[in-house]
């Protein structure tokens, strides 16, 4: 036997090696129902075969398409997945908060067949969500044949300190892009926008053409006012909310250019979606989306882009998007006895306040539970509370309730954004009764389930309790509301498929789809 | 009564939460009654020595750092170092505290001149130790990040810092005070801040005001005594601000943890 023949053997022994350790992983975590095994089958396998990602990732026949930014990379991995299982595709995507490179491997893996080959039909593709601060060796571990940035905010300050600092490693990993690779990216947001200068492969922007959302000027949230080629203030001549908007430098000249992909017309209702006129050089369709928010319009219009770089039609993409549910903690919806309750994940202050309008303009007296903790995956620093528009809620709430580890720390943030009256009171207004004004106290537990259930308790049947919470502590909450039976396991849900939501036993998967169209 | 706050650069460096310091003194003051007027003051605007009573200027981004830079050298430069010497209060955190003081070294060498108002000099960790920030992924290894408790008189203030920065106190100068847990001007002598007549450098965010309303009310007395004397401030309820306080305490000094959850699912 030649040594070479001998190596190859030694090689895909231990990539069968690997894949069979980090299934059984995967099996033992579900067995014991210590979770979904979403990354630790990944880290388990990668550490036995550090090769295994690239070599999955050769298989792919359809190639992969990675998905990054602050926000909105869930939302927009999910509606592109979607819109790939329309045209056809056979899809591999990584569950919601599994966005290291352990968990895109453990997605992988679990197709992988004991050669330590995918066992996937002919067309296949991977969309991957992948952490900020990875984008970099994701792309040189996956080659993908599409990246997709959404946008860049400030968020997790501890962790990756700077918006610039994440801009520069981003400019590092697309630069090593190939030209037949593309690259989609938001026109609005001058950061992500200055990305597509100098790359080899092909940048299709997307970007709002609605003056209607537009506001003269910024607001404070906002990240990134500067020119990023001459460091010079930015003219906003609109702005939709943070730092997106139309912008250009009054300097050097630099400015947003026309999107290939917009969005004109956008029309919200409330917490149950959006309706918008979708504007592509293959033409335009109208894109009914059933995710609230103008930032999700932004997703929509992310994955649109996206989806058409994969050659997924129009109509296609379209029929996909109508189909569309809310992720982990996205605006999922509970229903509890006679009441229900919507749940945001709120991760840094531009995300916060777009939750907290949507929240405002879906319910005029609500009765919200807000979530803070400050563990690792949420940032240990917890100052950006200051930098959430809290006083649109001034006089708009009838129920206040603060939990997670920093609670307190919300509870003052509330105070002074004008939400308490003297002595810690709630100023409320009763439901129903606009000039009733009354005080009552917020609740201030750090226990995120006993505040949640302390809060439906009190809510009169038929009401709705919005709960916005930061990662940790959704993810306690979530836990407590499967175990109940509220709720089905998110890895059960995660692949976005709305087969996966048929849970079976106690009938939860029907259950979540019946609330979810309550929402709507 | 009147108290007129001068708030540097609020679009370029107010990054982390800062803008919590602005809205905490103004409900203070309002709550007993003093108006207090904002001069928003950016990049290219004047600062009317006479006119403000306090000063306060945040951290922002290493980037906008120079630019800063030159603004304090050539267009405030005067005014703000006029304002301290004839006893307006201030409040410069991170890298307005690093720009006030005699000289910031970058993380690639460069010397950056400072406002000289607090007589001490910066170095950057990464120019300390000769790292070139563009080869690593993870900042944190030349960064100062964590929670930060520091010992003031006899009060303990709360706070989180996050600061490539390290600054070395010269002969003259008195800390803020000394630090409890982090890592304060350079994580070597145990001192934090600066203080130089009502002016104070720190490197204290969270923001520092509201879980630390002493220091709050401290600055508004600072500020006041310019126009009116010795001022009286009513005493107001704190009871969530000290919650907030010792909450935050007791968080910092816990053991820390670890959050995963089992088999490391959820956050990869």
């Amino acid at each position: 036997m030649s040594s070479r023949t001998a190596r190859q053997l030694a090689a895909a022994a231990t990539r069968a090696a690997a894949v069979s350790a980090g299934k059984s992983v995967r099996y033992l975590s579900r067995a014991l129902g210590r979770g979904g095994g979403t990354t630790l089958p990944g880290r388990v396998a990668n550490w036995l075969d550090p090769e295994l990602l690239t070599t999955f990732a050769q298989n792919l026949t359809c190639g992969c398409a990675l998905v990054t930014g602050t926000n909105g990379k869930t939302t927009t991995t999910r509606i592109m997945a979607e819109a790939a299982r329309a045209a056809g595709l056979q899809v591999i995507t990584n569950p919601e908060g599994s966005n290291l490179l352990s968990g895109i491997a453990t997605a992988l893996l679990v197709n992988g067949n004991a050669q330590g080959k995918l066992d996937v039909p002919p067309s296949t593709i991977g969309v991957f969500e992948v952490d900020e601060g990875l984008l970099g060796p994701a792309i040189e571990a996956l080659c993908p044949r599409l990246v997709v940035i959404t946008n860049l905010f400030r968020d997790q300050l501890d962790r990756y300190f700077e918006v610039d600092f994440v801009a520069g490693l981003w400019q590092r990993g697309l630069r090593r892009l190939p030209s037949g690779a593309a690259v989609v990216l938001n026109a609005d947001d001058p950061a992500v926008c200055y990305l597509g200068d100098d790359l080899l492969a092909t940048v299709i922007y997307f970007g709002l053409d609605d003056r209607h959302w537009g506001k003269a000027g910024l607001e404070h949230a906002a990240d990134s006012r500067r020119c990023p080629r001459c460091d010079q203030d930015l003219l906003y001549e609109l702005s939709f909310y943070a730092h997106l908007g139309h912008y250009a430098c009054k300097e050097c000249g630099w400015r947003r250019p026309d999107p290939r992909f917009a969005a004109c017309n956008v029309t919200l209702d409330g917490a149950a979606g959006s309706k918008s006129q979708l504007r592509t050089p293959a033409g335009e369709r109208l894109l009914e989306l059933p995710l609230a928010g103008l930032y999700n319009a932004y997703n929509a219009l992310a994955a649109a882009a996206g989806a058409s770089c994969l050659g997924i039609g129009l109509d296609l993409f379209q029929a996909a998007a109508r189909k569309t549910t809310g992720a982990f903690g996205r605006l999922e919806a509970v229903r509890i006895g006679d009441k229900q309750a919507i749940l945001l994940l709120v991760k840094n202050p531009s995300g916060f306040t777009e939750a907290l309008r949507l929240v405002m303009s879906a319910s005029p007296r609500a009765r919200l539970v807000f979530g803070l903790n400050d563990n690792e995956p949420d940032g240990r620093d917890v100052s950006w509370i200051w930098d959430v528009d809290f006083e649109q809620c001034r006089e708009r709430t009838s129920y206040l309730a603060a939990s997670g580890t920093r609670a307190n720390d919300l509870a003052l943030r509330l105070k002074y954004a004008g939400l308490l009256g003297s002595g810690g009171q709630l100023i409320a207004h009763a439901d129903g009764k606009p000039d009733g004004a009354q005080q009552m106290p917020m609740l201030i537990e750090e226990d995120m389930a006993r505040a949640f259930f302390t809060a439906i308790d009190q809510a009169p049947a038929g009401q709705t309790v919005y709960v916005l919470s930061s990662y940790t502590a959704m993810w306690a909450l979530r836990r407590d509301l499967v175990r109940r039976g509220h709720l089905a396991p998110f890895w059960r849900q995660a692949s976005a498929a709305p087969r996966a939501r048929e849970v079976p036993g106690a009938g939860a998967g029907r259950q979540a789809d019946e609330e979810r169209s309550a929402v709507r | 009564m009147k108290l007129v706050l001068g708030y540097l650069y609020p679009s370029v460096m107010s990054q982390y939460g800062d803008r919590g310091n602005v809205l905490t003194l103004v409900q203070r003051c309002a709550s007993r009654g003093i108006d207090v007027e904002i001069d928003s003051l950016e990049v290219g605007d004047r600062v009317n020595p006479d006119r403000v009573d306090l000063l306060l200027m945040g951290g922002g981004a290493d980037s906008h750092q120079r630019l800063v830079c030159e603004d304090l050298q050539n267009v405030k430069g005067d005014a703000i170092r006029r304002a301290v010497a004839e006893g307006a209060a201030a409040f410069a955190v991170c890298a307005g505290y690093q720009l006030w003081g005699d000289v910031y070294k970058t993380a690639n060498g460069d010397e950056l001149p400072g406002l000289g108002v607090f007589d001490a000099h910066t170095t950057h960790r990464a120019a300390q130790t000769g790292t070139r920030l563009d080869t690593i992924a993870k900042a944190g290894s030349v960064r100062t990040v964590g929670n930060l408790i520091v010992q003031w008189g006899p009060h303990v203030l709360v706070g989180f810092e996050n600061h490539g920065g390290r600054t070395y106190l010269h002969g003259g100068s008195s800390p803020l005070g000394t630090v409890v847990l982090g890592g304060g001007n350079n994580s070597e002598d145990g001192q934090e801040g600066c203080v130089v007549g009502n002016a104070i450098g720190t490197y204290m965010h969270g923001p520092a005001f509201p879980k630390n309303p002493l220091l709050a009310d401290h600055l508004i007395k600072a500020a006041l005594s310019k126009r009116y004397g010795t001022v009286d401030l009513a005493p107001l309820d704190d009871s969530e601000e000290q919650a907030a306080h010792d909450r935050a305490l007791r968080q910092a000094t816990a053991r820390p943890r670890r959050w995963r959850s089992w088999l490391g699912d959820g956050v990869g």
